[in-house]
């Protein structure tokens, strides 16, 4: 007996050795996601399951500020030259990657040319950024200067868009970056707040804190990311507490949520927009008078609140009012009215068939609208095909999984009529997805060509100040009226996190991860 | 018996011939390709140019070839959502699998065979009636959703287990953990499988019960205990057998879904992602794990079968 006395005190010495080193630590949090990630922004793997992890190891030049505006990350300071076709940008002096080496302009020199504007790569993203940046050039160890071949208004707000910078170093002799798998799956080397520790394949991915942050040490000693690829299961874990966030997708779990006492639904909008695209190669969606008709026809509203719960709200372009600075809800509105629907079909020349279905010189409206088993895109589908079953358009629909759905209707745009979504940056330039040029081979799914829009939409990228925000409240009229997408909504981003977790900006999830040394637990 | 053996494992590898053939032209042919090359908001050059990197633009005939050429000296390749070789995540995928695969026959064995013979020994009692139900309703209600319930029981609202995920094995093997994270889904794989054998075992049993010998040994003063296990088993057991053999690939089929719901790295959420996102090389690996657990399985089945039954000779 006597001898438990020093064996007890020397576990108790031992325990709380272990509670201050974990106060000491700083404590981990748990999240979820999909698959494994590749620790590469730029590899064309790399997806949604690896996009916000690839946040926490590789910042970008710059980030985005609670309102979603460019601000400095290893990028201090910018300025862009008189005809806009050089951008120089002044870099963070004593940053360090995870490996102890020193980071300098190299690097984003390396980043770009070497992999982003390698067309052979088709680097994730790469497109938007070859559409308009030549080549990047060292000024000196600190300073890089962006060429471009046309002006671009944008580039600091797409560089904070999962633009994280790579390191040289670690790529030296590496012939093929995408098989680089020593880097891509196991152990990256980033600037970011946290580094890889641990990679179980199916399973898990631990980060832990990287010491040399730029930004001083960070709040949390790790954040271990679960692979949970079910949404049930991963609300169930959060339930649980055995994750601390999740992304909720189904907002119909929004009030078990909201139960739990110990879980905060936060809720955000980004530059999202819902939508149905008519392909434009169809003689009869050439006519604006069908697509506005089309649109008239679609109860978004009720919509929102059966498929999103209301979490959600009409969309009139493809400028959320998230971008405070430049949306305009002065535009044409489409508000349900069946009736006018039906108008603006008989102006077309569409008149009742037999079976109820119009038709123009004895064709009926007959339309073709492939979708995907896909997050909401199936309920949407067949809601729109019921709106328009009641004004006398038949919408033919055929369900399809996600990877089928892209080689039909974004490969072949063998397609009719689709419902989709966009995701951009909080930014007006919205180029690459309304362009002429970018019809049939490009983001311009609906291969929509306007040569007036695609006029406004380069200038925009030209002006600056009041002038940028005058431009693109033209194209927001523009596109309101002429209808290149039928617009449907903005949906809001749901979270919900432990409470146990503070220090979210509570901004939209990408820039929160941002900023994910400020994050700690209770 | 060497004969038998030589046979059958010939038939096997043409079977597996067979297998890899119309796996690889069905998948190549299926619509979509993989995810890298299908990206929403890839451009038609960029797509051009992962098919490229990843050897897709080269003839069907020519991709299998190299492919089977691979295969015969141990190269399964790389997978195409990464880069990584495909055997090593196979081989520690197919561990997860067999862990949860055995857990859950071990969990249907023992006990699916003991109610089975108690309900055909009370048939038509309270307790035959309420296996019965049971036993329907297992078959009945898919596994995701029995998954979940677990979880929200156990996990959430009870907090006696993990709600997913493996034990963490890096300070050590520690059976408690192991069982602590492998007995829900496990626990749920063999709630699904068990109604099978249970039906089974019953119906076996109930069918030798009546016979003459049953009663000859009962007349004899053989007790009932021995007269069960040492007579009617025995002879009830082939079927049994055969129906654990059906079992095990049905085991496989089932950690799909299981796995999913738990979060666990195996082989069946290998084979959902690989299908999703078209990793042609990997759904052909575990393809071809698949149908070798299967051709094996059966063989030893068959083995198994002399040993329960000396009169089956496999000559």
């Amino acid at each position: 007996m006597p001898r438990m006395v020093p064996l007890l005190f020397s576990s108790l010495v031992v325990l709380s050795a272990g509670l201050v080193s974990a106060q000491d630590t700083g404590g981990s949090i748990n999240f979820a996601t999909t698959a494994d990630p590749t620790f590469n922004p730029w590899s064309p793997t790399a997806f949604v399951e690896s996009n916000l992890i690839n946040e926490l190891i590789f910042p970008g030049l710059t980030r985005w500020d609670k309102n979603l505006k460019p601000a400095p990350d290893l990028a201090t300071s910018w300025k862009a030259s008189a005809d806009g076709l050089k951008w120089t940008f002044n870099l963070r002096r004593n940053v360090k990657w995870s490996d102890g080496q020193a980071f300098n302009a190299a690097d984003v020199a390396f980043t770009f040319n070497e992999i982003v504007l390698k067309k052979e790569l088709a680097a994730n993203g790469g497109s938007t950024w070859r559409n308009a940046v030549t080549k990047v050039n060292v000024v000196n160890p600190y300073q890089v200067d962006f060429i471009l071949s046309r002006p671009w208004a944008s580039l600091p707000t797409y560089l904070g868009y999962f633009a994280g910078i790579l390191p040289q170093h670690k790529f030296a002799g590496v012939t093929d970056p995408w098989k680089f798998t020593d880097f891509n799956k196991q152990n990256p080397v980033g600037t970011g707040p946290f580094k890889v520790a641990q990679v179980i394949s199916g399973a898990s991915v631990k980060l832990v804190r990287n010491d040399l942050y730029w930004g001083g040490k960070p709040k949390l000693a790790a954040v271990t990311f679960k692979v949970i690829p079910d949404s049930n299961a991963q609300l169930a874990q959060l339930l649980s507490g055995d994750l601390d966030l999740i992304s909720v997708g189904n907002p119909e779990t929004v009030e078990r949520i909201k139960a739990a006492p110990n879980l905060t639904v936060d809720l955000s909008t980004a530059n999202v927009y819902y939508f149905v695209a008519l392909n434009q190669d169809d003689p009869r969606f050439q006519d604006v008078r069908v697509r506005q008709a089309l649109l008239y026809a679609i109860d978004r509203p009720a919509m929102i609140k059966s498929v999103l719960k209301g979490y959600g709200q009409v969309a009139t372009g493809p400028i959320a009012p998230v971008q405070k600075g430049f949306y305009t809800k002065n535009v044409q509105q489409y508000p349900y009215d069946p009736a006018k629907a039906k108008a603006l079909l008989a102006a077309a020349g569409y008149k009742p068939g037999p079976n109820g279905v119009l038709q123009k010189d004895g064709k009926p409206l007959i339309i073709s609208m492939p979708t995907a088993a896909y997050q909401q895109l199936t309920p949407i589908s067949l809601l729109v095909q019921q709106y328009w079953k009641d004004i006398g358009v038949q919408a033919d629909l055929k369900t399809l999984d996600w990877n089928s759905y892209i080689q039909q209707v974004i490969v072949k745009r063998d397609y009719q009529a689709s419902a989709a979504w966009w995701s951009t940056p909080a930014d007006p330039d919205v180029l690459p997805y309304y362009d002429s040029s970018a019809a049939n081979v490009g983001n311009n799914i609906p291969n929509y060509k306007n040569p007036k829009l695609d006029a406004l939409l380069e200038q925009g990228r030209k002006d600056t100040g009041t002038a940028r925000k005058a431009t693109y409240v033209q194209a927001q009229k523009l596109m309101a009226t002429e209808l290149p997408y039928l617009y449907l909504w903005y949906p809001q981003s749901i979270t919900a996190y432990n409470n146990r977790l503070t220090g979210m900006r509570g901004v939209t999830l990408p820039a929160d991860f941002q900023y994910a040394a400020e994050w700690s637990v209770k | 018996m060497v004969g038998f053996l030589g046979r059958r494992i010939g038939q096997g590898m043409v079977v597996l011939l067979l297998i890899s053939l119309v796996t690889f032209f069905l998948i190549n042919l299926a619509p979509g390709g993989p995810s890298a090359a299908a990206r929403f908001e890839s451009t038609a050059e960029e797509r051009a140019a992962i098919q490229k990197q990843l050897g897709l633009d080269r003839p069907l005939l020519t991709r299998y070839g190299s492919w089977a050429t691979g295969v015969l000296r141990g190269d399964f390749g790389a997978t195409l959502s990464g880069g990584q070789p495909v055997a090593p995540i196979l081989r520690q995928r197919l561990g997860t699998t067999l862990q949860l695969g055995l857990a859950a026959l071990v969990l249907s064995v023992v006990i699916g065979i003991p109610l089975g013979i108690i309900t055909a020994m009370r048939r038509n009692s309270v307790l035959d009636h309420s296996v019965n139900a049971l036993s329907t309703l297992g078959m009945s209600v898919p596994d995701f959703w029995t998954g979940i319930m677990a979880i929200l029981l156990f996990a959430v609202t009870l907090k006696v287990l993990p709600a997913s995920g493996l034990a963490d094995m890096s300070a050590g093997f520690s059976l408690s953990e192991w069982l602590r994270h492998m007995i829900l889904p496990a626990g749920v794989l063999a709630f699904v499988m068990l109604p099978n054998l249970v039906r089974f075992t019953r119906a076996s049993l109930l069918e030798v019960l009546g016979a003459d010998y049953l009663r000859t040994a009962r007349a004899k003063g053989v007790r009932e205990g021995r007269v069960i296990v040492k007579h009617a088993l025995r002879n009830a057991f082939v079927p049994i057998v055969a129906m654990i053999g059906l079992i095990l690939p049905a085991l496989l089929s089932g950690s799909v879904i299981i796995e999913s719901v738990f979060g666990l790295p195996g082989m069946g959420r290998l084979a959902v992602d690989a299908a999703l996102g078209r990793d042609y090389n990997t759904i052909m690996a575990v393809t071809l794990a698949a149908g070798f657990i299967v051709i094996l399985t059966n063989l030893v089945v068959d083995l198994a079968y002399t040993v329960i039954d000396p009169r089956i000779r496999h000559d």
